[in-house]
């Protein structure tokens, strides 16, 4: 090719690569919890997204010998995978709402939206070069972008759902971030992380059962207005 | 490596386009006989395209009467396109042909879109209301799909420094780590949903509809009859089997292909491309046979689903190591 100037990018090492598939995972299902349309759907998205999420914790584990992140990776498969899904389909059943139509713009915009967000976060991060012992640092940027693809999912969804697997996968994005910055981190501060989740189920369990008595509804739009 | 007297690179160039020419209604038939078993039919002949074919260039041709020579020249042209296409992409081989550099990707991308083009207008020069629906929603949606098809490119050219589909394949062969690179990964998904909008399948279209409010390509050859319905059919069954040789051969699955020069070993490739060509048309049918048509509305969130995929690619192959 004469006067070619681009140059190939460098070829990951499997393992490289394979971390970073399942980062790209994580972030893709952050995408199909902001489109889909059935909250049920969503919260199986987010037990398939903690799934991709413990894969990738065993993988460094087993990669890297972090015997330590094994027990997260187990902690995070029973509750993140099974219990906390469990919860919310729970709740799900016992409010008997099988669609509440909670999305603020089109589909199309929003994941257009979301896109633009992903890019801030991977660009953002990119540009800070953080060099990791664990994990390649696209994990990272991708992480970032799985971050603020969340919040999108919280601002741009107005139902009960939403904004609790939102706060979720948020979580999820940010146990990717830990594992690239500090997997090695001791297992009583991840451990510690775990509770702050299983408070928050609690709270949004309770917040999401509270709004359905109250207004018969799981959709928050009702919420903003003045009652006499 | 199979032996075998050596082919001259011309002569494997020819088989290429042949492969495509001969085997393409076969393809197509072997798919339509699959997709009916899985909905519990016995199907078609698997040879049943080539009868099809036969009986359509026996019959008489009948032109519109406002239509003039673009109704008749267009699916001639369309045909011609198809038949340019395979020289620019891997077939059978897995080293480039002397006319594989006459164009990249975008080349490829060209001449298929100048084939829709002129299906297209072949559709519009008719007063069928049908028909012109058809060719206005076919380019409208290829309109939609093209930024995807475009980021696709871009993944290509990152990866490889080039932008032809010779050198994305050989990569993909060369190590474990460029088929795992999520780059790799994501165009090749999203090319797959582009695949599935182009040759006209589920959740986009139900390619073998009668119904003309939800068709979008199928409606463009409505008014089409005789020898020129039968080169755009055959024309169709040439455009799917182009779109998955650069699925398989370019992004989803380039081995089996020749290596050498040798009688052998090239046709040897062809039924290996085949049996592959088949293997994605039935992924194809069981997408066909689980998931529902999108309303005609929410097609775009089908293209923004593809279009999410392709920009990631690039998105993360900006970040350096994707």
């Amino acid at each position: 090719m004469h006067g070619a100037t681009l140059v190939a990018t460098a070829v990951p090492s499997p393992y490289a690569a394979t971390a970073d598939a399942l980062a790209v995972l994580v972030l893709l299902s952050e995408f199909g919890m902001l489109r889909a349309p059935l909250s049920r759907s969503q919260v199986r998205l987010y037990s398939f997204q903690s799934l991709v999420v413990t894969g990738l914790a065993a993988f460094v584990a087993a990669d890297r010998h972090i015997p330590g992140l094994y027990a997260i990776a187990g902690i995070s498969l029973v509750l993140k995978v099974v219990v906390i899904p469990a919860i919310v389909l729970r709740l799900l059943r016992d409010a008997r709402v099988e669609l509440v139509p909670s999305h603020r713009l089109g589909v199309a915009s929003m994941v257009l939206l979301a896109l633009v967000a992903a890019a801030f976060g991977i660009f953002v991060i990119g540009s800070m070069s953080v060099r990791s012992r664990s994990l390649p640092a696209p994990a990272l940027g991708l992480a970032a972008a799985a971050i603020l693809v969340s919040f999108l999912l919280v601002i741009l969804r107005s139902d009960v759902v939403s904004q609790a697997i939102g706060f979720f996968s948020l979580e999820n994005g940010v146990s990717v971030a830990s594992l690239v910055v500090a997997a090695g981190l001791p297992l009583i501060v991840e451990v510690a992380f775990f509770f702050d989740l299983l408070v928050a189920v609690v709270v949004f369990g309770v917040l999401m059962r509270v709004h359905h008595e109250r207004t018969r509804t799981l959709s928050t739009t009702v919420l903003d207005r003045l009652r006499g | 490596m199979l032996g075998g007297p050596e082919l001259n690179p011309t002569a494997i160039q020819v088989l290429q386009v042949l492969t495509i020419v001969v085997f393409a209604p076969l393809v197509s038939g072997v798919i339509a006989h699959i997709e009916a078993r899985l909905q519990g039919r016995r199907g078609p002949r698997v040879l049943q395209p080539y009868y099809d074919l036969a009986k359509l260039f026996r019959k008489e041709t009948l032109v519109p009467e406002d239509a003039g020579w673009v109704f008749v020249l267009g699916p001639v042209v369309a045909f011609v396109c198809y038949l340019t296409v395979p020289m620019l992409i891997p077939v059978l081989t897995a080293y480039p042909l002397p006319l594989g550099y006459m164009g990249d990707i975008l080349g490829g991308g060209f001449i298929l879109a100048l084939a829709g083009f002129s299906v297209a207008l072949a559709a519009a020069e008719t007063d069928a209301p049908y028909a012109q629906l058809g060719s206005s929603r076919a380019m409208t949606f290829g309109a939609l799909i093209e930024p995807s098809i475009l980021f696709i490119t871009f993944t290509v050219a990152l990866v490889t420094a080039t932008d032809l589909p010779y050198f994305e394949a050989a990569a993909a062969r060369a190590s474990l780590g460029d088929v795992l690179r999520p780059a790799h990964l994501l165009a090749a998904l999203a090319f797959f949903l582009v695949v599935l909008n182009d040759t006209g399948r589920i959740p986009v279209e139900t390619h073998a509809s009668t119904l003309e409010l939800g068709m979008i390509d199928e409606a463009r050859t409505l008014e089409h009859s005789g020898p020129l319905l039968a080169l755009l059919r055959w024309g169709a069954a040439m455009k799917q089997l182009v779109l998955y040789v650069i699925l398989i051969n370019v992004f989803a699955a380039p081995w089996g292909l020749a290596g050498t020069r040798s009688a052998g070993a090239v046709l040897v490739a062809i039924p290996i491309f085949l049996g592959k060509a088949v293997g994605v048309g039935t992924l194809f049918a069981v997408i066909d046979n689980s998931f529902s048509k999108l309303r005609l509305f929410k097609i775009t969130e089908f293209m923004a689903a593809a279009f999410l995929l392709a920009v990631l690619a690039v998105l993360v192959l900006f970040l350096g190591g994707g």
